[in-house]
């Protein structure tokens, strides 16, 4: 892919965040391109999920600058909202709001922030949930669903604000491991539509067949940065090798 | 109880309809009993009312106050929660006797002469102030238990902090808070009867007088006894039908 011809749609440059003494984020720079899908991969505890976080300012970064669609993240409330309009989110635990059922998780954005009539907004939601094969559990709460079908919604979800760009915050880490492959089938079909991903995930099967891009976080910072097949054949890094045996061979 | 959890809004409305349908009618089964209950029915029922009055004045009141310094304890402003914490503490910390006498004393030396609040303005003043303290408690318990990843989801899709709040903090709160606020507020049916002391009509100060009059005490505060135990039966289907409402969706 030529990165020439691709718009940007987030500049991260020089982040830095800190939890108190410990540093998450070493200068971390990365620029993300539209319709791009990248994984982000590396081990538990390597900043890779803060980073994302830091992507909707879920966490604040306390160094260097990140834009989103041209839009600075910074103490600006305004600038903040417009960019979490852009920006869906999926998270590992699928967080589905408990007191509302599954068409008013989906409808209750819309309808808040975009001021989408009740109509419009179910309308669209049960079309959304039938993309994700769930407009037969509409009606239900998320906690008369399974896992698996939790992160569908949340996909669901995220997706009737018509975001931009999609953050997935490790989102099979939390389910069983049958219901794993019922949410990679719903993001590889995302991936294909055009909408730029940022994937932070174990899946390395998901990242090597799905994603144009892998960046390998370790100890803060990204230390490769590649397409899959280089990635996973010739990796630069020795700790990307050692990374990478560790995921083949499992225990 | 099946009814409760399958139908929660029939029980509401029930409920509701039947405290009125209560209130209503009291005066005429009381009327048909012997002395000295049955002369008196339109006493008693006058003071079922004003007690019934009082705390769903006091504890809408109590409610909000209860929200407003509950969020006030968890704000990043310290000076408003030095306040909260010095209401709680204050309220908490003296008896509620005194409370309804020391608003009823202080209020015609700070308010201006032209408004003129009545004994029963006094008295619902002090126990929302009352209720609230302790509702306070509650909220803030409450906000406390709503997982931050429900937050955090909600700024996500660009909910802002209030719509947050509205939407899903404070529903999901009240789930937690609601057993807590209902026994309150059935502590609230009771503690109104210290409105006596302040020279309020209510239930209980109906009792003093008729058996002032009649000497005779047990069968009055009998009478008045029930009173209370229907009110107080109507307010807490009210509430744990509210609760089963709430319910929905949540883990167990």
């Amino acid at each position: 892919m030529n990165d020439q011809l691709l718009k940007p749609i987030i500049e991260a440059r020089d982040v830095e965040k800190h939890f108190g003494n410990f540093c998450a984020l070493k200068k971390v720079s990365a620029t993300f391109y539209e319709g791009q899908v990248t994984a982000i991969v590396g081990p538990s505890g390597s900043g890779k999920s803060t980073f994302l976080r830091t992507l909707n300012r879920l966490e604040q970064h306390d160094g260097g600058t990140i834009s989103v669609d041209g839009i600075e993240l910074n103490e600006n409330m305004k600038n903040l909202d417009a960019v979490r309009r852009e920006v869906g989110m999926v998270f590992q635990n699928f967080n589905l709001f408990s007191h509302l059922n599954i068409l008013r998780n989906v409808t209750l954005a819309p309808m808040r922030v975009r001021g989408a009539s009740k109509l419009e907004a179910e309308a669209k939601a049960l079309a959304l949930l039938e993309r994700v094969g769930l407009k037969d559990q509409a009606a239900k709460y998320p906690v008369q669903l399974s896992g698996g079908q939790q992160q569908r919604v949340a996909i669901a979800r995220a997706l009737a604000m018509d975001p931009k760009v999609l953050l997935f915050d490790e989102p099979t880490s939390a389910l069983d491991p049958e219901m794993v492959n019922e949410v990679l089938i719903v993001m590889r079909e995302l991936a294909h539509t055009g909408i730029t991903m940022l994937v932070v995930t174990h899946e390395m099967g998901f990242a090597r067949e799905v994603a144009d891009r892998v960046i390998f976080f370790d100890h803060g910072e990204i230390l490769e940065d590649a397409a899959p097949d280089e990635f996973f054949n010739r990796p630069k890094h020795e700790r990307t090798t050692a990374f990478l045996a560790q995921v083949r061979h499992g225990f | 109880m099946n009814t409760l959890k399958k139908y929660p809004g029939w029980v509401i409305a029930g409920s509701m309809v039947g405290l009125l349908a209560f209130l209503w009618i009291l005066a005429i089964p009381l009327s048909w009993a012997p002395e000295p209950i049955g002369p008196a029915a339109q006493q008693f029922s006058e003071g079922a009312r004003t007690t019934v009055e009082l705390t769903v004045i006091s504890g809408f009141f109590g409610i909000l106050l209860g929200i407003f310094a509950g969020l006030g304890k968890l704000s990043s402003i310290p000076p408003l929660r030095w306040l909260c914490d010095f209401y709680v503490w204050l309220i908490r910390g003296t008896p509620l006797l005194l409370q309804i006498l020391f608003v009823w004393l202080i209020a015609p030396a700070v308010l201006s002469p032209a408004i003129e609040l009545s004994d029963f303005a006094c008295a619902a003043i002090a126990l929302a102030l009352n209720v609230g303290a302790y509702n306070t408690e509650c909220v803030r318990a409450g906000i406390l238990a709503v997982p931050h990843g429900q937050i955090e989801a909600a700024r996500a899709l660009g909910l802002s902090p209030m719509q947050t709040f509205i939407d899903i903090t404070l529903p999901q709160s009240m789930r937690v808070a609601l057993p807590a606020l209902a026994n309150n507020l059935a502590s609230l049916v009771k503690d109104s009867s210290l409105a006596y002391a302040i020279s309020v009509v209510e239930l209980t100060m109906v009792g003093y007088r008729v058996q002032a009059e009649s000497y005779k005490p047990i069968p009055v505060f009998i009478t008045i006894a029930i009173i209370y135990l229907i009110l107080t039966t109507a307010f807490t289907s009210l509430t744990s039908a509210l609760e089963a409402k709430l319910d929905v969706g949540r883990k167990r």
